[in-house]
């Protein structure tokens, strides 16, 4: 049973991996060109894990900014995880805290988003967890090691169609995660604030807080659709 | 950057990135929600998947880019078709990539 959840775990990440495989590997091109060796470059993918908060260290760096500078960018940045974990918690609730909440370092908006459409259907589970958390992070590690490694090498990962592999995930994340009308309505609602709030406020598009503030708006909206029916 | 300061910036972003991720689940896991609050979480997974998937088309590199020259807003269509006919996962996948390098080798600018 363990050894079934497991497998599915690792299972559900493989479309992760196929995503992370070009971002890890851009990660280790750019840190090595801003000056961080292969051993950084992996430290930080080990210890950190977060895609978008690694680059804009990279680009901080980079610019000769200072150590707080990438620090506080990557605490606003991270926020939406907050988010993320609390909706997550009724779902774990069943599990030994302890570990569930040890896993949770392995939270990422694709594990999120592939974990949230397997706990809709099927109780959450410890193996599983570790399953997708953990092959997700070693592919991102794997892939730096590549990137920062070989990183000169190979000049152009983009022909070979990767970059659309997380677009595509969540394309069908979210048809699957569809299940009713108020459902599709706060997804349509969330994109068009996300794509609106960047719109006008292009510093919401490098810190991300977009996401946050469509996910607010979209779920208290759902609500109010959900009490009219 | 010398080598100190990549190592304190490294560790200092570590702390702040897997916080957040960590502190709910271990914190919040021993109270029990209340029903209305559980109702409005259960809509943050459909909102952020909306959020997330119209951010990684329309704004694929991080500017937005609503322009037919946009590769993902047309790789986004044939995918979009088949997960709704297929509900596969890898179906969807495979739609997509190949979409993608298709369109990054023939139409790309």
């Amino acid at each position: 049973m363990c050894n079934m959840e497991l497998r599915e775990g690792i299972k559900d990440s493989i479309p992760i991996v196929l995503g992370y495989l070009p971002l890890g590997f851009a990660f280790g091109v750019l840190a090595t060109e801003a000056g961080m060796n292969l051993q950084q470059a992996t430290a930080m993918s080990v210890l950190c894990f977060t895609g978008a908060g690694q680059y804009i260290a990279i680009g901080v760096m980079q610019a000769g900014g200072a150590v707080i500078t990438a620090i506080l960018a990557n605490l606003l940045i991270n926020q939406r995880y907050t988010l993320f974990a609390t909706s997550m918690v009724p779902y774990l609730k069943k599990l030994p805290t302890r570990w569930a909440a040890f896993l949770s370092y392995g939270l990422t908006d694709e594990t999120y988003a592939v974990a949230m459409n397997r706990y809709r259907q099927r109780e959450a589970s410890i193996a599983y967890m570790a399953g997708l958390n953990l092959t997700s992070h070693l592919s991102w590690i794997g892939s730096t090691i590549l990137g920062a490694w070989l990183g000169s090498m190979i000049s152009n990962t983009e022909r070979f169609g990767l970059g659309f592999a997380l677009p595509a995930m969540y394309t069908c994340l979210l048809v699957f995660m569809v299940n009713k009308k108020s459902d599709a309505l706060v997804a349509i609602i969330a994109a068009l604030v996300c794509i609106l709030t960047g719109y006008l406020l292009p510093e919401s598009m490098k810190n991300l807080s977009n996401i946050i503030i469509a996910t607010l708006i979209g779920a208290s909206l759902g609500m109010l659709i959900d009490e009219r029916n | 950057m010398s080598a100190t300061s990549i190592y304190l910036m490294i560790m200092g972003v570590s702390l702040v990135s897997l916080l957040p991720r960590i502190l709910p689940v271990a914190i919040l896991s021993r109270f029990e929600f209340p029903e209305a609050l559980k109702r409005w979480l259960s809509f943050v997974a459909p909102a952020v998947l909306g959020a997330l998937t119209a951010l990684s088309i329309i704004a694929p590199r991080g500017n937005i880019d609503i322009n037919t020259g946009n590769i993902y807003l047309w790789a986004f269509i044939p995918t979009f078709l088949v997960a709704i006919k297929s509900r596969s996962l890898f179906f969807t996948l495979l739609t997509g990539i190949l979409s993608m390098a298709f369109l990054y080798n023939y139409f790309s600018i």
